[in-house]
């Protein structure tokens, strides 16, 4: 069923879709509309409830308490509230405990504006004191912001990492046509309760040898499991001289200038993580081996880029990095921008 | 596809007559994209609406150049300059011009506005325009059966 | 030998003998609360959550669902797992830093709210596994590492009387002391009654730390005796 919706009551409207019943948070713009928007579902369905809370760590621990008890939850926050909210997020980690969470990025550094950037990719990736086993979606218009959030319900309960939808406050506050699945396929139920009997849970240590076991055993297990998570687009990169590389919204801009600059006769292509973790490693290099020139894309300053930039050490490909950390990209600038690399 | 770019002030109605704009053409079966640009006062500042409208999926909400853009106060101007290109079609409210250009109340400037856009841009058919302006008012056209003529009468003013 | 009181059924046998300092006070309130836990039948009900410092060496200590959480953040995982869960009995086991210092708030928004959860203070006056730092209990003129000429700084911290000031009127809060331990089990069993019938409780249990304390055992026993005159025992 198609329906005209903001991107932040998509958000809402997806969660609840996926079996969610519970929905922590504290308001921050640009991702306030989700909580109101759960809070108009609460009154028209009992079985879901809402807590604001006091502060966005209470929120963070609050979703992880509802998860251990085999009730889905979630969270959704920004910027500064997700800073407070990696206390939680790293727990999420260790503890192995399938909370979803989403990212609408606002500018950044501190307050900034309450408005856009994609500078909150290095907090959602690794943000804990840890290595990131984590899963993170980065979405690039509106129905992805439903599709994505219906997957990562299953991919958190499934793989038990904390799971993100990376998005940012113009994906957040648009609005626009989503097609809504309206037949519950999609509804997880029945989920078992992780804090039983015979369960003691605890992530403090006391050897380093305990907990070096523990994070091996994890990395471990995070990269054999990888590859069935990684997603990506590729988009007319079969035979590009350059390939962009940007995710999310960007990525989204990006697509309309490289159908303009094609239609100018340009040999141009795009690559675009939408796993931003598990980064789509692999994958990338393929392509990007192939290509003579990379253009990076992102609002930001290469935190994107340094998500891939290992890899390509010794390829025969040059680097470009465009930075515009909190502003964003629109379709007639990036063509303007890779005309004059041409 | 059209490019649409309206500013005024905050509380002008700005956004109001742009979501109204974006969902006529949900309802006419063409896609649109709506997203408001503002910062962190409730009240008060500059407002800005992006519009875009195609027959095919709209990929990004925002543009460098606006086809029409639509000014509703003069504190605005500031904000815009950078969104006029040579092809832009520039659209000023009755608030710019003194009040002047038009015969109807300054609450229903906003909705002038909105008829001359989409009279200049043809960018919906009335009927669906006058269904997303009384989907939108639903509540206050109920209360008050006079402000859905005022209205009404706002989008035709020519 | 054979009048010795056993140990509480719900205890998880494998974790003993316990890793608390001897004479430390936890022992004494998780003996009490297990011996609650048993008398009430209530063991595959209770869900039992630790924080950060000496409370998190409990994290095994009962056959009970457990889990150990971020420092002062058990309070709010233990509200999300009530709302989840409501049939289930759970309960917050913090130290005083826990509940009134980097959790303070939560406990403040927990009561505030009415949220039927079981809050277990055990109030030792320090920062105890970090070393006998400063807490928001240490009394006026109590040396710590941080505090090295006695504490002056601020008000010492009266959890069970802030409590009060916003508390529902069904909500329980008591302050008990691990040298009165029988009278401190009767209060954790209010407690939890409170939490059945739907409300919010907090026990406090006045504690020793002998080893930051840097006390012998009379010298232990007497300063705590000293501080049941500054933390008043009783239902609040």
């Amino acid at each position: 069923m198609k329906q005209f919706l903001m991107g932040n009551q998509v958000l809402a409207k997806a969660a609840l879709d996926a079996g969610a019943k519970m929905m922590f948070g504290y308001p921050i713009t640009p991702s306030t509309e989700i909580l109101e928007t759960w809070a108009k579902f609460c009154l028209k369905d009992k079985s879901l409830s809402l807590l604001q809370t006091e502060d966005e760590m209470a929120a963070g621990f609050g979703v992880i308490g509802s998860c251990l008890a085999g009730v889905p939850a979630f969270t959704a926050t920004a910027g500064p509230g997700n800073i407070l909210m990696q206390d939680a997020f790293v727990m999420a980690e260790a503890l192995r405990i399938p909370m979803v969470s989403m990212i609408m990025q606002r500018g950044g550094m501190s307050t900034s504006t309450v408005i856009y950037s994609q500078e909150e990719v290095r907090l959602t990736c690794f943000g804990g004191n840890s290595e990131g086993f984590r899963i993170v979606y980065s979405t690039s218009n509106l129905q992805e912001l439903y599709d994505y959030t219906l997957k990562a319900f299953q991919v958190a309960w499934k793989y038990r990492w904390p799971t993100f939808i990376l998005a940012d406050g113009y994906q957040g506050k648009m609005q626009g046509e989503v097609e809504i699945m309206d037949n519950g396929e999609w509804r997880m139920e029945n989920l078992k309760s992780i804090l039983t009997k015979g369960v003691n849970l605890r992530n403090c240590y006391n050897l380093e040898e305990e907990i070096g076991e523990i994070i091996v055993n994890y990395s471990d297990e995070y990269n054999k499991v990888r590859g069935g998570i990684e997603e990506y687009e590729e988009y007319q990169v079969k035979d590009a001289k350059i390939v962009l590389i940007a995710h999310g919204i960007v990525a989204a801009a990006a697509k309309v200038a490289v159908d303009e600059l094609r239609k100018r006769g340009g040999s141009i292509g795009l690559f675009r993580p939408i796993t931003l973790r598990p980064f789509p490693v692999q994958a990338a290099t393929k392509i990007l081996n192939k290509a003579e020139k990379i253009i990076v894309l992102e609002s930001a300053i290469g935190q994107l880029a340094e998500l891939f930039k290992a890899e390509l050490f010794g390829l025969n490909t040059t680097l470009i990095e465009i930075n515009k950390p909190a502003v964003g990209f629109t379709p007639e600038e990036i063509v303007k921008t890779i005309k004059s690399f041409q | 596809m059209i490019k649409i770019l309206i500013t005024g002030e905050g509380g002008q109605g700005v956004q109001a007559i742009a979501k109204i704009l974006a969902k006529a053409a949900f309802l006419e079966g063409k896609r649109a994209l709506y997203i408001p640009n503002f910062g962190v006062e409730q009240r008060g500042g500059v407002s800005l609406a992006f519009v875009v409208v195609d027959e095919k999926p709209v990929v990004y909400p925002k543009f460098a150049k606006a086809d029409i853009l639509a000014v509703l106060s003069q504190r605005s101007w500031e904000r815009i300059k950078n969104y006029i290109g040579l092809q832009t079609k520039i659209i000023k409210g009755p608030a710019v011009e003194g009040g002047k250009s038009s015969n109807l109340p300054p609450k229903v400037w906003n909705v002038v506005v909105l008829g001359k856009i989409n009279k200049l841009g043809k960018v919906v058919s009335q009927e669906n325009l006058i269904k997303a302006l009384e989907k939108r008012f639903a509540k206050q056209f109920e209360k008050n059966p006079d402000l859905r003529k005022l209205d009404i009468s706002a989008l035709t003013e020519v | 030998m054979d009048n010795l009181p056993r140990f509480p059924k719900c205890y998880k046998a494998e974790s003993k003998p316990h890793k608390f300092c001897p004479g430390c006070g936890h022992p004494i309130v998780l003996k009490m609360l297990g011996q609650v836990i048993d008398e009430m039948g209530i063991a595959d009900k209770v869900v039992f959550m630790v924080d950060i410092g000496c409370s998190l060496l409990a994290w095994d200590y009962f056959d009970l669902p457990t889990t150990q959480t971020h420092h002062g953040r058990t309070v709010p995982t233990a509200v999300g797992f009530k709302l989840a869960d409501p049939e289930k009995i759970v309960i917050a086991y913090v130290g005083d830093g826990g509940a009134y210092a980097i959790g303070l708030q939560h406990t403040l928004t927990t009561c505030l709210r009415n949220n039927p959860i079981t809050t277990i203070v055990v109030n030792n006056t320090v920062y105890a596994m970090t070393g006998g730092q400063l807490a928001p209990t240490t009394v006026d003129n109590e040396i710590t590492t941080t505090t090295p000429a006695g504490k002056t700084e601020f008000t010492t911290l009266k959890g069970p009387e802030l409590l009060k000031t916003i508390a529902g009127k069904e909500a329980y809060i008591a302050r008990g002391t691990t040298d009165k331990p029988l009278v401190l089990k009767q209060y954790l069993k209010k407690a939890i009654e409170t939490q059945i019938q739907g409300n919010f409780s907090l026990v406090e249990a006045v504690s020793a730390c002998p080893v930051n304390w840097k006390t012998d055992a009379p010298k232990t026993i007497q300063r705590i005796q000293e501080l049941e005159k500054e933390f008043q025992l009783g239902e609040f």
